[in-house]
């Protein structure tokens, strides 16, 4: 599965990419919602390591517009369930990862996102 | 009765060397392999019980998934393997309903932001690279993956030393497990595949998997190699102001015929 959660950790690994080499942006998706057990606490201790304004992009590149540009200091209830939706209950099936530097492709198939980088792409 | 081990050597390149008799075994074998591992080992199943809330885990060498589901209610263990078929099975690990996020990579590979991790799980996976050079890679990647101030590493092989219940015949001189040697023994373990056949008889496909059996002392000296060639310190975070970064070896030892060891980087 790729969910937003598992995106926000990814970045291009092909030779010689080691900047500007996420987030990856999705193209020609096919996206699943599946409801997930909503839990204010992991999301909380999660924050910190995401990276906002990749997730932000990348969720609005998938049709989702709830998250605010900026990271609210602020975190009600409202926004964490925006949040939780956004990382844990949107699965990208099929499509599309291209880094923003390279353009190098890595597909998505039956929810599984391909990383492998043939011989001689490897860093 | 389990089939015998036989010793065997690597002569060729070692990426093709892998791709021949480790990934596209798992690929072709990969329901059946998955149908006998169910059972999480109890130091990994107390490991991923003890994480706190909110932690983002990597499980590299996944296989089939099946420790994905543990650390279901605190943190969430993404699962890395070159094997698609056996990504297939374990993205429902644990149940059908389940999903749980796999990702088709190499170990010896980064695809992710460096250090954004946790924590790390190798279980059952360096035992499976041909070299000493190409482990000590993949000891080196999950060092990168974690974070450089607290992340957590737990790591399995296959040991010589095996254990009684397991019944396996292991092809090694005595003097190959004394004490003093740290180099271990690169075997075939054959994985015997039963297919329907289109005759009325069944057919057995016999499948030779590449292992790396670890000897007494050898993944710890692979860990503090690799750990070193980073520039971390090994050991406990001391007094000593010089000293920026390191890892702690919280534990090691021997566990169901297999080398573990669990470790802790930090940062000053
Ligand atoms: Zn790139």
């Amino acid at each position: 599965m790729v969910r937003l959660i598992t995106h926000n950790l990814l970045a291009c690994h092909a030779k010689g990419c080691t900047s500007n080499n996420f987030p990856l942006a999705f193209s020609n998706v096919q996206i699943e919602i599946r409801e997930a057990e909503f839990n204010p606490e992991f999301l909380k201790n999660f924050i910190p390591k995401v990276e906002w304004n990749a997730l932000v992009d990348t969720a609005r590149q998938l049709g989702d517009t709830s998250l605010p540009l900026e990271q609210p200091e602020m975190l009600d209830e409202e926004f964490l369930k925006s949040l939780h939706h956004v990382l844990l209950e949107i699965h990208v099936e099929e499509g599309v990862m291209t880094c923003p530097n390279c353009k190098h492709e890595y597909p998505i198939s039956n929810g599984i996102p391909n990383m492998l980088l043939a011989e001689h792409e490897i860093g | 009765m389990p089939p015998a081990v036989k010793k065997t050597s690597v002569s060729e390149d070692p990426q093709v060397y892998e791709n021949l008799h480790v990934h596209e075994v798992y690929e072709k074998i990969a329901v059946h392999f998955s149908a006998t591992r169910y059972k999480p080992w109890p130091i990994i199943a107390q490991f991923l019980s003890g994480l706190p809330e909110g932690w983002i885990g990597l499980d590299s060498g996944t296989g089939n998934g099946k420790y994905l589901p543990l650390p279901e209610n605190n943190s969430v263990l993404v699962g890395l393997d070159r094997s698609f078929n056996l990504l297939k099975i374990a993205r429902h690990a644990g149940s059908n309903n389940a999903v749980r996020e796999v990702v088709r990579g190499d170990v010896l590979d980064s695809p992710w932001r460096p250090g954004i991790f946790d924590y790390a799980i190798s279980i059952a996976t360096i035992h499976h690279l041909a070299t000493t050079q190409r482990r000590k890679l993949a000891v080196q990647r999950l060092l990168q993956a974690v974070s450089d101030s607290h992340g957590r590493i737990l790591i399995y092989v296959w040991a010589i030393e095996q254990d009684e219940l397991s019944k396996r015949e292991i092809p090694v001189e005595d003097s190959t497990v004394s004490e003093k040697t740290t180099m271990g023994q690169d075997v075939f373990v054959p994985w015997n595949l039963n297919r329907q056949s289109t005759r009325s008889d069944n057919e057995t496909q016999i499948f030779n998997r590449y292992y790396h059996m670890f000897a007494k002392g050898e993944l710890i000296a692979l860990v503090v190699e690799a750990a070193r060639e980073l520039g971390l310190h090994i050991g406990p975070r001391g007094r000593d102001q010089e000293i920026k970064q390191g890892v702690d070896i919280v534990q090691d030892g021997w566990e169901r015929s297999n080398y573990y060891i669990e470790l802790r980087r930090w940062k000053a």
